[in-house]
């Protein structure tokens, strides 16, 4: 521990917390005061002050709407995991998949996937699972994709060691493959979570009757840039939740990984 | 414990895109049970290679090698084995490392933590147990690493350049810990080096290989009394034995 980060005591803390807090004020009191002084119409650019008033007068249905975009999200997501990483690891460990599969989902990745979004919705209708199943398509693939490498990626010296000792694969896998495995499983799943939220929001805004996506729509098609902006922070936020239980498995599950660690001071 | 090791007229070729290439033997080479003998050669000179072969890591291309008697035709088990790089895991600390060794063999690991601590405390890492490797520095990493391959009492240990990656003190104290930890166990050591200071301060023998394809062009018996004392290593008996091995490389151009 160096002498510096010992005697910061409880300036870190400010640096850390406060510095964030009061640039996030110092922006909206900016945006406030330049919208206030241009008279900037409310159908354009909306005050912050305006936009958190439509947020606590249209709360009621804002908060029902998160519920049901927030349940398709998780529910998704979830559902992208649970299909992603045992598909990673069977291609990483099939010859026939990864010849097959393999190809095939890389293409698949390079394809805008939410264009499947209308296709879904003619095909399945405006209810939950067509929801599901565009945030399925855009969560997976980079679950896979990184799970495929993180199966992969165990370093030669390492795979000697498990081989020296007689292991058979199945403790080969839980003692040392699947741990190793971890911090890349969590890039893909990162990167998923951020996917997660937009896939909602699009499926909802291209035929649904209920939802975040169905509402901002509903708000600009009537020109309200008030409530538009309330769902937008509202979504900001459903957004932040989903990427924050990420991380939080990612505390409890690799707490011993590089990128957990506290920051190198200077670098 | 420890066992003999055989190897007769082995040989490896790797195929690469501009033909096969002879990347070691044929080699002959017989170690006696309980002897630390050292490879030594130039960089790509196939002694890496040999371990490898002989851990039944890496295919023979041609040739048999036996270990206790017994032919190599699939990874040993009966071994430790400790590479240039760490291989310790980040998940776990200290004493977890080492135990990895013993879990990973399905054996049971309350049996084998107090000897995982009397080993670690033999190296220095007794405060360090529940430190993890990225705590430490390089030369602690190696230490836990050696007691890795010690904890399951294995009779044949095999070293691919261990201290290959630390700095000139660093290795000074590890050679140290290696020739104690070597004379409480006096196990079959086969120790991989380019190093010719490290292999004649620590072995029974030293087999000097030529550059590839790898071929033993000779065998010095290093006969110094243990431990070998700084005082020893300063001595012209030990300077002469160096100068010996030099003088081999010498004649090859590798230095």
């Amino acid at each position: 521990m160096s002498d510096m980060a010992m005697e910061g005591g409880s300036r870190p803390w400010v640096a850390e917390t406060l510095t964030p807090i009061l640039f996030g004020v110092g922006c909206f009191a900016l945006w406030e005061g330049v919208v206030q002084l241009f008279h900037v119409p409310l159908y354009i650019l909306p005050p912050p002050s305006a936009i958190f008033t439509q947020f606590v007068l249209k709360l009621p249905r804002i908060w029902e709407y998160t519920l049901v975009t927030g349940q398709e999200t998780l529910v998704g997501f979830a559902a992208s995991i649970l299909l992603g990483v045992p598909m990673g690891l069977l291609v990483a460990f099939s010859p026939l998949l990864r010849r097959t599969f393999y190809p095939l989902a890389v293409t698949l990745e390079m394809v805008p996937k939410i264009v499947f979004a209308p296709v879904f919705i003619s095909w399945w209708g405006l209810g939950f699972l067509p929801k599901i199943y565009v945030v399925v398509l855009v969560c997976f693939f980079p679950i896979m994709l990184n799970g495929i490498l993180a199966f992969t990626s165990l370093s030669t010296e390492l795979g000697r060691f498990c081989l020296s000792t007689g292991a058979g694969p199945l403790r080969t896998f839980f003692k040392v493959r699947l741990p190793a495995a971890l911090p890349q499983l969590f890039v893909g799943i990162k990167g998923a979570a951020v996917n997660a939220t937009v896939g909602a929001t699009v499926a909802e805004w291209i035929g649904s009757d209920a939802g975040l996506g169905f509402y901002i729509q509903q708000a600009v098609g009537e020109y309200r840039m008030d409530i538009a902006f309330a769902i937008i922070f509202m979504l900001a936020a459903l957004g932040l939740f989903v990427f924050w239980i990420v991380i939080l498995a990612e505390r409890l599950l690799i707490p011993w990984h590089v990128s957990q660690r506290a920051p190198v001071q200077g670098a | 414990m420890s066992v003999p090791v055989d190897i007769r007229a082995v040989r490896k070729v790797y195929p690469s895109k501009a033909g096969p290439v002879d990347a070691l033997g044929p080699v002959d080479l017989d170690i006696a049970s309980g002897r630390f003998v050292s490879l030594v050669g130039p960089s790509g000179c196939g002694k890496s290679t040999l371990l490898l072969m002989l851990a039944g890591l890496l295919d023979i291309t041609g040739g048999e090698i036996d270990v206790a008697g017994r032919r190599v035709d699939g990874p040993l088990t009966d071994v430790g084995i400790v590479f240039q790089g760490n291989v310790l895991v980040d998940w776990r600390d200290v004493l977890g490392n080492v135990l990895l060794q013993i879990e990973m063999r399905g054996l049971r690991r309350r049996d084998y933590e107090e000897r995982a601590r009397v080993l670690l405390g033999s190296v220095g890492l007794q405060d360090f147990l529940h430190h993890h490797p990225y705590e430490l520095s390089g030369g602690m990493q190696q230490r836990t690493a050696f007691c890795r391959a010690l904890i399951h009492d294995p009779p044949l240990i095999l070293m691919d350049e261990p201290l290959g990656a630390l700095d000139a003190m660093t290795r000074e104290q590890l050679r140290g810990d290696l020739e104690r930890l070597w004379m409480t166990t006096r196990k079959t050591v086969i120790f991989v080096t380019h190093s010719i200071d490290e292999a004649v301060q620590l072995s029974d023998e030293v087999v000097v290989i030529s550059p590839r394809p790898g071929k033993i062009v000779r065998r010095v018996a290093i006969g110094l009394p243990r431990p070998r004392t700084l005082e020893l290593r300063q001595g012209a008996e030990f300077q002469r034995l160096v100068g010996e091995i030099k003088q081999i490389f010498l004649g090859y151009g590798v230095i």
